[in-house]
């Protein structure tokens, strides 16, 4: 067995530089949040780490789309002036507060108040409802007068960028609807918050991303 | 005033604050240095409070707060820089 | 073994395996040809071998997912296959459609072979790896609809496990996509464009969901980790494989008459695809780390970090090497190809296969595992494979930046004969870690047929 061992554990030797991930998983899941000092990481390790990649995927097209207006800094600025800056800012708005409820709705949680929970959650849900609303009538205007992400490299970025987002928007709401009805059975609690809080760290990442979003496609010139 | 002691009422009250701010600066048409580092200031702030009070990282282990506001200021840097170079 | 019908899984790992010695015959005559051009001409043309070495992995990796499926799923489920009946027949009518779609690659002109096979019917052949005549295409389908229909009707007879129903969409998708290689448009940007919609859905996309269920599984079973922790990383990395290979397509529609945005949508998502890949490693060592329980195969739990490992380097970085549309102009259809083609499909797609026969082969053969000194030697061959697999990659890297170097970048570009002329010592070291590469298949066959004091199974 020594020899098998002796290659085995050189195989395995990567592992120590994969120590930081260990540390990572190792941090205890939602059920003691009682000790409000010891430092814990909201919802789930995997969630976080989904989280990050999507980032990661953002970061990427946000400086690409810097970069490339560095380039056409005159076509940029005089096609962000077509741009609807009222509704993005009101989107900006609603997905602020849509992540606020999501916010009352897990501290509601840690106080055992059930009916917020769900109240929160399905305003929270509400609030993701009208962003998606007031970009279709962003969307629809822009279309209607025949833009397409082959017109030119800014509305190509506008429309990949935003689109992108719109789609994390679903399925952000995808993931509230499923919080609220777990909630309506009463699932979460002081006792186990851990589902709610996983969901709410992504909602939260989808408002995170359309505050840099807004200023820098609809306003920064 | 009682609200106001949740830090989430707080950072809520701020934000919409600070997007009325950005709305405001589009409307009169700021552009420019000054313009550009203001409006990327007012999302830095924004997005910092997103993630401190929001996603509740005030409190997490070092390691995922370093993560996420590292990407706060690797993306406002670089969004920074490339405005920068285009102002040149 | 816990459920008598896994046993039809066994003929197909000997064919996989027997299929993969194929491959890399071929692949040692193509690397030889690469250097002396004329080599076994005109028995064996280059395109001739190109197509059998391709098709042949191909078709034995197939036979792999297969066999593994059959393996997988009853236990899952915890129930019998549906008909083992139907997944043996459905094994000698897919070996011998495969056999003689060989032979016909060997025998005839491949012009002949089609006006024999009825491509006029429907015009299916000519394209790279989807060169099979009509009627192995049809059987491919037929093979494909049995084998899923069996383990469908299995699964809904017992439990249903999320690593199942991941490994079930991976499997249907796989038939799925197949389906636009009968789609071949006259308009040859159209006929690219849905072209990649079998291969680059297939590697990139439905193939990494089989390749996630099967290393879950494989992790399950060794490290006795809950499967509730498994079940959760991998759909996370279900997600972003889906996310970043389903609009990562786009890396193949740059420069072909598709519109410029791909140019954007296709390096982005496409440089995002190792993120996935490295979730898997993470995902494996973690896992291998919290392990539960030591279990006597570790040769498997070797292969299973192995595979995470070098799917992330092969797909991984290798793939974000040349990925993004800049870089990618330049290195387009190079040797840097070919480097990042070889340890992606042997580093994704044929280890996780080598991880499954070698836990189940035992299992199958009536013990947990296979002997000490069975599993030594099982070690070196994935030593042996591995290391000379980075080597193959390694060298073709070179030879590829000089390819672009020499034919692409430079002040006074070289015809294409004359930069391979250049690049020949290049070849020569990668035949020589190719045979490196065959002698660890050969160990890796041996290590099954030798004895010594066995663990008995549960």
């Amino acid at each position: 067995m020594n020899r098998a061992f002796f290659i085995w554990g050189r195989s395995i030797h990567p592992v120590r530089l994969l120590a930081t991930m260990q540390r990572m998983s190792e941090i205890s899941p939602a059920t003691e949040q009682a000790s409000a000092s010891s430092k814990r990481l909201p919802g789930d390790l995997a969630i976080w780490f989904f989280i990050m990649a999507e980032l990661v995927a953002f970061a990427v097209f946000f400086s690409a789309y810097a970069f490339t207006r560095a380039k056409h800094v005159e076509m940029f600025n005089l096609y962000q002036q077509t741009l609807d800056r009222d509704l993005g800012a009101l989107n900006t708005l609603l997905l602020i507060t849509g992540s606020w409820f999501i916010v009352l709705a897990v501290q509601a949680a840690h106080r055992n108040d059930q009916k917020a929970i769900s109240r929160n959650i399905l305003l929270g849900f509400l609030c993701g409802g009208g962003f998606l609303a007031v970009k279709v009538i962003e969307y629809s205007a822009k279309f209607g007068a025949g833009i397409s992400m082959s017109t030119n490299t800014f509305y190509m970025f506008y429309i990949s960028l935003t689109f992108f987002h719109f789609m994390h928007v679903i399925l952000g709401m995808v993931i509230l609807a499923v919080l609220w009805l777990q909630s309506r059975k009463g699932v979460y609690g002081s006792h186990d918050a851990h589902g709610l809080e996983s969901g709410a760290a992504y909602w939260h990442m989808v408002d995170l991303l359309w505050i840099i979003l807004f200023p820098l496609v609809y306003v920064m010139r | 005033m009682n609200s106001l002691k949740n830090p989430a009422n707080r950072a809520w009250l701020i934000l919409i604050i600070a997007t009325g701010i950005t709305w405001y600066l589009g409307e009169v048409g700021a552009a420019g240095t000054a313009a550009i580092v203001a409006m990327l200031a007012i999302a830095f702030v924004k997005g910092r409070l997103v993630i401190l009070d929001f996603m509740e990282l005030r409190d997490a282990p070092l390691l995922w707060r370093v993560l996420l506001e590292g990407w706060l200021i690797l993306v406002s840097s670089l969004i920074l820089l490339a405005y920068w170079i285009s102002l040149k | 073994m816990q459920y008598k019908s896994q046993a039809v899984a066994k003929p197909y790992f000997i064919a996989a395996i027997g299929l993969f010695v194929g491959q890399i015959l071929f692949g040692l005559i193509l690397g030889l040809q690469y250097v002396l051009g004329d080599f076994l001409f005109p028995a064996i043309p280059f395109n001739v071998a190109r197509m059998v070495h391709t098709n042949l992995l191909i078709v034995w990796l197939l036979f792999g997912f297969m066999g593994g499926a059959y393996f997988m799923i009853p236990e899952e489920s915890e129930t019998e296959l549906f008909s083992p009946k139907l997944a043996l027949a459905m094994f000698w009518i897919f070996l011998v459609a495969g056999a003689l779609t060989i032979v016909g690659y060997l025998t005839v002109p491949y012009a002949t072979l089609a006006a024999m096979t009825g491509n006029n019917l429907i015009e299916t052949m000519g394209r790279e790896f989807l060169e099979q005549p009509l009627p192995t295409k049809l059987g491919i389908v037929v093979v494909a609809l049995a084998f899923l229909f069996n383990l469908t009707m299995t699964m809904l007879k017992g439990k249903k496990t999320a690593i199942s129903m991941v490994l079930m969409i991976g499997l249907w998708g796989l038939a799925v996509f197949f389906l636009f290689s009968f789609y071949n448009p006259v308009n040859v940007v159209l006929d690219k464009f849905f072209w990649w919609w079998t291969v680059h859905l297939w590697v990139e996309g439905v193939w990494e969901l089989i390749l996630g269920s099967f290393l879950a599984f494989v992790l399950i079973k060794t490290t006795g980790v809950d499967r509730e922790v498994i079940e959760k990383w991998l759909y996370v990395i279900v997600t972003l494989t889906l996310i970043s290979g389903i609009i990562g397509t786009g890396h193949h529609y740059f420069w072909i008459g598709t519109p410029e945005y791909w140019q954007w949508w296709g390096s982005i998502f496409s440089a995002l695809e190792p993120i996935p890949f490295f979730g898997m490693t993470v995902f494996a060592f973690n896992m291998v780390n919290r392990r539960r329980r030591e279990h006597p195969n570790k040769a498997a739990v070797l292969w299973a970090l192995g595979t995470g490992v070098m799917a992330f380097l092969g797909a991984g970085v290798w793939g974000f090497l040349h990925t993004l549309a800049p870089v990618n102009y330049y290195t387009h259809g190079s040797q840097i190809t070919a480097a990042h083609g070889h340890m992606a499909f042997y580093g994704a797609y044929a280890m996780v296969n080598l991880m499954m026969i070698s836990y189940a082969m035992p299992i199958l053969r009536g013990r947990a595992a296979n002997s000490n000194k069975s599993q030594v030697l099982e070690m070196w061959s994935f030593w042996l494979m591995t290391i000379a697999m980075v080597f193959i990659t390694l060298f073709l890297t070179a030879a590829g930046i000089l390819q672009v170097w020499l034919q692409r970048v430079s002040d006074t570009p070289l015809p294409f004969m004359v930069t391979q002329d250049k690049i020949s010592l290049f070849y020569w070291m990668r035949e020589w870690a190719g045979v490196a590469f065959l002698i660890g298949l050969i160990l890796y066959i041996v290590s099954f047929f030798v004895g010594g004091e066995e663990e008995k199974a549960k």
